[in-house]
């Protein structure tokens, strides 16, 4: 029987406790952070006020795009490596078929959002896990918390989307991400339905949670133009 | 079972009447739009005007399947020196210690061959090491490593018949011919990887892309920068097949910048 969680999942991103800081600012517009810096060139949907109407069109469309495809890189990202390296198939029948199916629901994902973004769509960033796919308790907590944040996330933006046709494409989204943060609620032993509505969160809220898990890092250089001094 | 769209909309329509029609008089049938002024539930012909829903810009395909999850290969990079140990645990015995960067001043990656727990709960990660002897390999904390990254391309160079083979997914997708290590400079054997890649340097002699792999000459281990095996082109094509080099492995300009955009940083390398 699921136990009672008063409080959302998310919380356990939250480290810091920032999310009460940016759930507070709602409205606001974000702070050049994990997004931001994300979108950097293919339109900063962190630079669009909330509630402007003079800042709807398509280029705001294809930012909350790119928005949304950093986030299912990010989940897609999370599932693949915990699946590749054994973690998932170590975690029982039931999990197991729970996780490679979101995996493969999330990947979907990206795929369509770079084909409709096309040259747009923002280069997959590179993530540092921590340890998290390494660990099957871990990764089922925080797939949990990510599946929640995504649908905050996508309850949020989605009415921002001003093409009624990709509005349309983005409630279908999120439909499926309230499925996937159910079950995976359910899997975890949390009570499926947190609440009776889902509270939409500021991009300043998601921005601030994903950067305290700190799962987005640099890319690692690997390219130089010294000359080589390899043996010849 | 597919039906017209006239005989699923009038049936829709229906549906939605008689629930509108429940709802008034559940309700009380007050002002909550299910009812008109006078109380009756809204007949069945004015929710057939209703809009069809909006046909959505996008379909995702079909889930994506994980498949083939041994043909990748992972690598990390190391974010701090570190000690690396025979077994997992502080107090095992040091086998090397790894630097945060390379003699080229790229971020030091090693490869990622598995992962375990020490008697304390903390996450070790077994990785291949670039150092001598060829082969070492230790374990890491964790923590000493940032993101996993993958490949699913593997390279082979057959000492024996002077080819390089570059395998993505299991099949052969690049060969070449390739010069290899004098007798008295031999190109070491083993499993190894690509760890970075230079380009654009002012130096002929190494043509114009040459990888970095964790490779060491067994034989000139005081060469500079660690004498590290190298795999890059050539100012001397018209030696190539053959054993001509001090360790490195060099290919036909054209061959390696074939190379450069096949084989990704962290590709694993055998050399046989």
């Amino acid at each position: 029987m699921p136990t009672e969680h008063p409080t959302p999942i998310i919380a356990e991103l939250d480290r810091d406790g920032a999310i009460e800081e940016a759930l507070a600012a709602a409205g606001g517009t974000t702070r050049r952070g994990f997004l931001a810096a994300a979108l950097a060139g293919a339109g900063a949907l962190a630079g669009f006020p909330e509630t402007a109407d003079a800042a709807r069109g398509p280029k705001r469309d294809t930012a909350i795009l790119n928005y949304a495809l950093v986030f299912e890189y990010l989940q897609a990202g999370f599932y693949t490596e915990a699946e590749s390296i054994g973690t998932i198939r170590a975690m029982g029948a039931e999990r197991e078929t729970w996780a490679r199916t979101l995996g493969a629901h999330e990947r979907a994902h990206v795929t369509i959002l770079k084909d409709v973004l096309g040259r747009k769509a923002v280069a997959r960033p590179f993530f540092d896990y921590r340890g998290v796919t390494e660990d099957g308790d871990a990764f089922t907590r925080t797939a949990v918390a990510m599946e929640d944040l995504t649908v905050a996330l996508l309850a949020g933006q989605a009415p921002r989307v001003s093409d009624r046709s990709l509005r349309a494409a983005f409630f279908s989204l999120l439909t499926v991400e309230a499925r996937h943060a159910a079950w995976a609620r359910r899997i975890t032993g949390f009570r499926p339905v947190a609440a009776a509505f889902d509270e939409p969160k500021t991009l300043a809220a998601v921005d601030r949670v994903v950067r305290s898990t700190r799962f987005l890092v640099s890319r690692p250089s690997r390219e130089s133009r010294r000359s080589p001094r390899f043996t010849g | 079972m597919r039906m017209s769209a006239g005989p699923l909309r009038r049936t829709v329509a229906a549906v939605v009447g008689g629930v509108l029609a429940a709802a008034g008089l559940l309700a009380g049938c007050g002002g909550d739009g299910s009812s008109d002024s006078r109380g009756a539930p809204r007949p069945a012909a004015e929710v057939e005007t209703l809009p069809e829903p909006v046909t959505p810009a996008f379909v995702p395909g079909a889930p994506e399947l994980l498949a083939d999850v041994e043909s990748l290969a992972w690598w990390s990079p190391v974010e701090r020196p570190v000690v690396a140990r025979a077994a997992p645990g502080a107090d095992a015995r040091a086998v090397a210690r790894l630097e945060a960067r390379t003699p080229e001043g790229t971020r030091n990656i090693v490869a990622v061959l598995g992962r375990r727990r020490d008697g304390k709960g903390a996450l070790w990660v077994r990785v291949r090491l670039p150092v001598l002897p060829n082969g070492t390999v230790g374990w890491v904390p964790r923590e000493t490593l940032g993101g996993y990254g993958s490949v699913r391309t593997r390279l082979v160079v057959d000492l024996e018949r002077l080819t390089a083979t570059l395998y993505r997914d299991g099949r052969a997708v690049f060969g070449a011919d390739v010069g290899v290590g004098q007798p008295a400079n031999p190109t070491p054997t083993g499993e190894f990887y690509v760890r970075n890649k230079l380009r654009r340097y002012a130096n002929a002699f190494y043509g114009p892309v040459a990888f970095g792999t964790s490779a060491r000459s067994p034989t000139l281990t005081d060469w500079p920068a660690g004498g590290f095996v190298g795999i890059h082109g050539t100012n001397r094509p018209e030696l190539l097949p053959g054993r001509v080099s001090h360790g490195c492995i060099r290919l036909r300009n054209d061959d390696i910048l074939r190379l450069e955009r096949l084989m990704p940083v962290g590709t694993p390398v055998t050399i046989r």
